[in-house]
């Protein structure tokens, strides 16, 4: 039923820095439930601060945020949102479990053990459940990372550069678990600097520069949009102005 | 209430885990005041206000343990937090403004008793300390810790690097304490400086302290307990105000 209500709804987001950079403009996205969603743009594009301003991480200058119908800063929309960052957030003094646990408990999960359980197996991660957060590798990390953020059950799930630096195993694995939540019925909302991460995983892509929308569409749509074969030369096109 | 519980169990986890670090370690630097000089120095000096002296200097020393470990783990917990950015985990969860503040706060309080509570079964059993008035010794530490974990919260979040949380224990809490009366009377200063003490706020927490277990101070109780409150109060607000805003934890 919810279907009918995007995922994610975006009015007039504009966010202007102390500094005064101004890092999104009046800047308008409709996400529907349920689709695997791509943004794509260079670094300083809009896009880390575009996710931080719908969970709740950056103070927003002007606009209105909806995630699935709810203002994004309501508690319904909070638990609705599982966000992997692009940078590793790990709380130093957790272990893997506690890590999985206390992020359950701080969105509302009542027991939330026995999925944590459920995702330390997903991930791999039993040898290293009782674990600290600074012991792991890089890729344990990304992976416990993500687990974090799917943890609540979220129906949105904001994925920052997921695969940004991790191996090309790692990088399978990723992408295999984050099908299987899309197939699942969860809407995705992926940021990559990979093209043909975008290509493989997303139903749709939006290109974004200097915090304005440029396109947006399948990426067949784009290739034909701007009368390209490939996505990378969509993107320099694009990216051009 | 959930998630409000779970971030007040994170924060005592914490300093559960660094318990050596968190409460043994200003246990022991306590107990050794009451022991160089209490038992050791305090027979060469006279009672002060007919108390034997190392009786005279456990309510203030508890007071300086408390205060310094309720403001010190505040800052730090959330100053780390900010640092490696796992405070956004925080930030995005289904959580009221205020249960984030109260939830922060838990871990400094919950430090701060556990070197309270082990500094006074150890002062029972090395000066027989007593406990007069429990209920103004609970009141003035109830506002003592609401005033400390409150300003640890704030210096934690305004601050830009580790020592300048350090920078304001070390420099502005400690003297403060130190000349707020705990190992002396304000009474037996020369004017002007005992008249200036009375311009120091952690001389009116050490005072109301030293009423609730001794019984006596400098001054009344309820002024003690005023300006602390008086204190305490804008320092939670502002606390409070910083979670709302998202001042300094959001860009």
């Amino acid at each position: 039923m919810y279907r009918d209500v995007p995922a994610l709804e975006l009015r007039g987001l504009t966010k202007r820095y102390d500094e005064s950079i101004l890092a999104l403009e009046d800047f308008d996205l409709r996400i529907p439930a349920g689709s695997f969603f791509g943004l794509l743009g260079p670094n300083g594009a809009g896009k880390t601060t575009l996710i931080s301003a719908v969970c709740n991480l950056i103070r927003v200058t002007a606009g209105e945020i909806r995630v699935f119908g709810e203002p994004h800063d309501s508690m319904e929309a909070r638990r609705s949102v599982g966000l992997a960052e692009q940078d590793i957030n790990l709380d130093r003094f957790l272990t893997v479990r506690e890590t999985l646990t206390y992020h359950g408990g701080y969105f509302g999960m009542d027991e939330p053990h026995e999925r944590a359980d459920e995702l330390i197996a997903a991930f791999g991660l039993e040898a290293k459940r009782d674990v600290r957060a600074p012991r792991l590798s890089g890729g344990q990390r990304r992976r416990l990372l993500l687990a974090r953020a799917l943890m609540h059950h979220p129906r949105l799930v904001i994925l920052d550069e997921p695969t940004a630096g991790v191996d090309f195993e790692l990088r399978q694995d990723l992408w295999r678990y984050i099908r299987r939540l899309h197939e699942d019925g969860t809407t995705i909302l992926l940021t990559t600097h990979y093209l043909e991460e975008a290509e493989e995983l997303c139903d749709e892509i939006a290109l974004i520069r200097d915090g304005h929308l440029v396109a947006r569409d399948s990426a067949d749509g784009l290739r034909a949009h701007f009368g390209v074969e490939r996505l990378q030369d969509v993107y320099v096109k694009a990216m051009a102005g | 209430m959930t998630p409000f519980v779970w971030l007040c169990k994170r924060e005592t986890l914490r300093v559960s885990k660094l318990w050596t670090q968190t409460v043994l370690a200003p246990v022991v630097s306590s107990i050794l005041f009451i022991l160089v000089f209490g038992l050791s120095l305090g027979g060469r000096i006279k009672g002060v206000g007919g108390l034997d002296y190392e009786v005279f200097i456990v309510p203030g020393l508890i007071t300086m343990a408390m205060v310094q470990a309720a403001y010190a783990n505040n800052a730090s917990t959330i100053f780390q937090a900010r640092f490696d950015r796992y405070v956004n985990d925080v930030l995005s969860a289904p959580m009221p403004s205020w249960q984030m503040t109260v939830g922060y706060t838990i871990g400094g309080v919950f430090r701060a008793v556990a070197i309270g509570a082990s500094l006074l079964v150890l002062a029972l059993v090395l000066v027989s300390v007593p406990v007069e008035r429990p209920f103004a010794l609970a009141a003035a530490v109830a506002l003592g810790l609401a005033l400390f974990s409150s300003l640890g919260l704030v210096v934690g979040i305004y601050a830009d690097t580790w020592d300048f949380t350090t920078f304001i224990s070390n420099i502005v809490i400690l003297p403060l304490v130190f000349v707020g009366g705990v190992f002396y009377s304000v009474d037996v200063l020369p004017s002007p400086w005992e008249e200036l003490s009375h311009f120091n706020p952690l001389f009116y927490l050490v005072n109301a302290v030293r009423f609730g277990f001794l019984g006596t101070s400098d001054v009344s109780v309820w002024l003690s307990l005023g300006v602390t409150a008086a204190l305490a109060i804008p320092a939670c607000v502002w606390a409070q105000y910083l979670f709302r805003s998202g001042r300094r934890l959001k860009a």
